[in-house]
């Protein structure tokens, strides 16, 4: 396993109370875990330091299957402006974290952020998910390497030469097909400077990638019925992809059952039939559709609001 | 002949529903005979007449220890046994998967635990599970005196491994006993299940 430590080695670091709530892992077997009753136990994680060659530096924190580091697109924050940083999480081969609708199980990645007093973090940009096919269950969610953007707000009375000194308490359920909770403190540590920002080199990467797997707006049209114990979908409009390896997620929970949908092509409309799920309640007013397409590096896809028109509904 | 295979169609469509129906509430909950930890044959239709909560388990899953560690799951199985309910907790963890437990391990395990259930259920080949579409554990159900299912969900509203959020959530399994006993409707009959995924085998 490579440490990860910053190019340059010049510059300081900052070890926080860092955290890593590793529950149940590696347990040999049942039987030595019967004999332990506990909750949970802590396993201290010792703290690696990002060391910049620049000034900014960023704490990261490699778990048993995940490294996880707060990221800045830029190399110092402008006052009055918004600007990207992100949760960048670099999991172990086989092992993943989860979209804002974890699918059959799972749990969302959370951060809880702790700006200086003016700064305002706003919620994940969730890149698109991939599913995870956990025996004959569904997962949505992301392996490999994924950066959960977020925009910051930098208050327009923030002083160049200052520094910005920016907590976030982060926690995740990693999985493979047992799971751990991890929870994080991370740091990110930037200066602020005068405009133009400086893009940082070493992310110029994660950040044009989380912008491709951002959801694209569509100016599709479409509509959702109940037929029976299925939800479908249908879509028109400008650049409607092919079917063929399409699939659809929504963010909402409690609306269909998590298993594949299927998707086809009915002359110029696209339909997405789903699964209803077993715990559906209440017909929202809409559904947040995601739909995604393979691409030559990663995934591509789209987001639609699409109205719904409950035929079980009684009539008004 | 073709209307009458239309029909034909249309009748076999509607009765093979049922046979492949999920867990449905206000419906009768599917019935099951299963061995248990102690090598006891338990069947649903042996309670007729009480009723009955069905806990999905897996001892090394984060959600599952939240509430066993700190006593959430035994507490309510105690006030359960002391209404007359009876609990049964279900294992559908393959061979070979995390959290599997062979009957002598799961009376160790509920012994360790302390854990007041009325029988362990070792269902390793997933029948049962599958009949309830147990997705997570904890996965939790209901079932009234006449066999029918009236909860399905997860054991509390607040989706999380953290301890400290028991206190602040609604127990739905317990809401749903209280409701049942007092000759009421359950108010909140289903919720979304949270946990880790049943280890079921391929």
């Amino acid at each position: 396993m490579k440490a990860f430590v910053g190019s340059g080695g010049r510059g300081y670091g900052l070890i926080t109370g860092t955290e890593l709530t590793s529950a149940m892992m590696r347990m040999p077997s049942s039987q030595a875990t019967a004999a332990r009753r506990q909750t949970r136990h802590l396993a201290c994680v010792v703290a690696l330091l990002c060391l910049a060659p620049t000034a900014a530096f960023a704490q990261s924190l490699q778990t048993d299957h995940v490294r996880a580091q707060l990221i800045s697109e830029h190399l110092a924050l402008v006052p009055g402006q918004s600007m990207q940083v992100g949760l960048l999480l670099q999991h172990e081969p086989h092992w993943h974290t989860y979209w804002m609708n974890p699918g059959d199980s799972g749990l969302p990645t959370t951060i809880e952020w702790n700006p200086p007093r003016g700064f305002k973090a706003q919620d994940i940009e969730w890149p698109l998910p991939k599913r995870f096919d956990v025996g004959g269950l569904y997962n949505f969610g992301y392996d490999d390497e994924v950066l959960l953007p977020v925009t910051l707000a930098v208050p327009a009375d923030a002083q160049p030469g200052t520094r910005a000194h920016i907590r976030a308490n982060a926690k995740w359920l990693v999985c493979r097909e047992e799971c751990i909770p991890e929870k994080a403190s991370l740091v990110l540590d930037l200066p602020i400077d005068v405009a133009p920002a400086k893009p940082d080199p070493r992310w110029t990467k994660q950040f044009a990638n989380a912008r491709l797997a951002q959801p694209q707006a569509t100016a599709w049209k479409g509509a959702a019925r109940l037929d029976g114990d299925r939800v479908v979908i249908t879509l028109r409009g400008p650049g409607l992809p092919p079917a063929d390896g399409l699939d659809a997620f929504v963010t909402q929970k409690k609306l269909f059952d998590n298993k594949p949908p299927n998707i086809r092509k009915d002359g110029d409309a696209l339909i997405v039939d789903a699964g209803k799920s077993e715990y559906f309640g209440t017909s929202p007013a809409t559904i947040d559709l995601v739909v995604t397409a393979p691409a030559p590096a990663g995934i591509r896809g789209w987001h639609v609001q699409v109205p719904f028109t409950d035929a079980s509904a009684p009539a008004q | 002949m073709k209307p009458r295979l239309m029909i034909l169609a249309a009748a076999l469509t509607f009765f093979a529903v049922p046979v492949l129906a999920k867990p449905v509430i206000g419906q009768p909950a599917p019935d099951f005979s299963v061995t248990d930890a102690a090598g006891k044959t338990q069947a649903l239709s042996a309670y007729k007449g009480k009723t009955v909560v069905l806990e999905w388990n897996n001892p090394e899953c984060p959600f599952v220890r939240k509430h066993y560690g700190a006593d959430n799951m035994q507490k309510q199985q105690a006030e359960a046994a002391a209404q007359g309910v009876v609990w049964l907790t279900v294992n559908s963890g393959a061979k070979g998967k995390q959290g599997h437990l062979d009957p002598a391990a799961a009376t160790a395990y509920v012994a360790q635990q302390q854990s007041k259930e009325a029988a362990y259920l070792i269902d390793t080949d997933g029948k049962v599970g599958h009949a309830y579409d147990a997705k997570t554990t904890p996965h939790m159900y209901v079932i009234d005196k006449d066999g029918t299912l009236r909860y399905m969900g997860g054991i509390d509203s607040i989706a999380s491994t953290e301890v400290d959020d028991i206190p602040k959530a609604t127990q739905y399994v317990r809401q749903a006993l209280t409701e049942l006993a007092a000759g009421k409707p359950v108010s909140v009959a289903t919720s979304e299940p949270y946990g880790c995924s049943v280890k079921y085998g391929s």
